[in-house]
């Protein structure tokens, strides 16, 4: 730890804690998989800059989704990202997820994952070097210091445009909504 | 053994072409009506095992070609035994307009999600299979999304571009 940061540490404890200790769901579609392994084990150590990878995502905040997103996958990164507790990050890598990369014109595949679920990070490249995911994770720790990080405000704040999104791409979702919208919950289940 | 199973082959079935592009490939191109009976030949003679069932779209000849890659296992020992690196490719047309084949899931078991596949994707219907329903799909196409004339450009536009961005509007 930088001597520098004390007056942080004291100032904003919770914050400075969510920062180092980044504990990520690693979400492998397609070809980000390659790259994972790793980035997780003794070539590029990930634990050094405090992300671990986790079994489930209760004990997650940092959501990477590494590669392109069919229909079907989007369905279950919703209801990761959903199951995540707060404060959680989201870092979409390589070009798949920012604008369908290779797959632009593909019939089954989403085009800007950005429309579906908030993401606070993008790392671009096909695939990109291990060492981004680092430079990801520090640029993430000052988008959390200057509170830039809210993916999680925005879908809150925002939540019936993006239900409404996946719900276009997806169709009738199966489970009901995570934040109350208003008018579209009935027999008296909105609160 | 190539030039053996050719002539049996001959000897049965009329109007097939047998060529062989390759040392341990036979390609045979038939006609829907006998395609099954011809299966049926090659398992018999030893090749037991289905490798792939595809389909392709020949939309200028108006047609879907079914081809059928067969092998068999070198430890299928017998009188018949062929050796297990040949490669057997059975092709088939179908006309475009009718597409309707005969399922070959009493030969080769393992043609159900191959079959279920070409179903979905190229909208070939398989007369006698149990289970034609929905294999990999989430969405409902205009048309089956393998066929040529499935415009994916105009698709995508018209679906995925459609979906307004998040944060133009209030939520």
């Amino acid at each position: 730890m930088d001597r520098n940061q004390i007056a942080k540490w004291f100032k904003e404890p919770s914050k400075m804690a969510n920062k180092y200790s980044l504990h990520a769901i690693y979400f492998c579609t397609g070809c980000g998989i390659i790259e994972v392994p790793p980035v997780i084990t003794a070539r590029w150590d990930a634990e050094r800059f405090g992300v671990i990878p986790v079994a489930t995502p209760r004990q997650a905040n940092l959501f990477l989704i590494t590669g392109y997103v069919s229909v079907k996958t989007l369905k279950a990164i919703i209801r990761t990202y959903e199951q995540m507790y707060e404060p959680k990050y989201t870092v979409a890598f390589g070009s798949c997820p920012i604008n369908g990369g290779m797959y632009w014109d593909s019939y089954n595949t989403i085009k800007h994952l950005d429309k579906y679920i908030p993401i606070d990070g993008w790392i671009a490249g096909c695939m990109p070097r291990p060492e981004a995911i680092f430079v990801a994770v520090t640029h993430l720790w000052t988008l959390i210091d200057k509170g830039m990080a809210n993916g999680y405000e925005r879908y809150r704040k925002y939540y019936r445009a993006y239900r409404r999104n996946q719900e276009l791409a997806l169709g009738k979702l199966e489970w009901p909504p995570l934040y109350p919208i208003g008018e579209h919950t009935e027999g008296g289940e909105c609160d | 053994m190539i030039e053996q199973l050719k002539r049996e082959l001959e000897a049965t079935f009329k109007g097939v072409s047998v060529t062989s592009e390759a040392d341990r490939r036979i390609t045979v191109v038939v006609d829907p009506l006998q395609a099954l009976a011809i299966l049926r030949f090659f398992k018999d003679r030893g090749f037991s095992h289905l490798a792939l069932l595809s389909a392709v779209d020949l939309i200028d000849k108006h047609a879907f070609e079914l081809v059928y890659i067969l092998t068999s296992y070198a430890e299928d020992t017998g009188e018949d035994a062929v050796p297990g690196e040949l490669i057997l490719v059975v092709k088939s047309m179908i006309p475009r307009d009718k597409p309707t084949f005969k399922s070959v899931i009493s030969i080769y078991p393992n043609a159900e999600p191959y079959e279920r596949e070409i179903h979905e994707l190229f909208g070939i219907h398989f007369d006698g299979h149990p289970r034609l329903t929905p294999l990999f799909l989430e969405r409902q196409y205009p048309i089956p999304p393998f066929r040529k004339d499935f415009d994916t450009r105009r698709y995508v536009e018209d679906v995925f571009g459609s979906i307004p961005a998040i944060g133009d509007e209030e939520g």
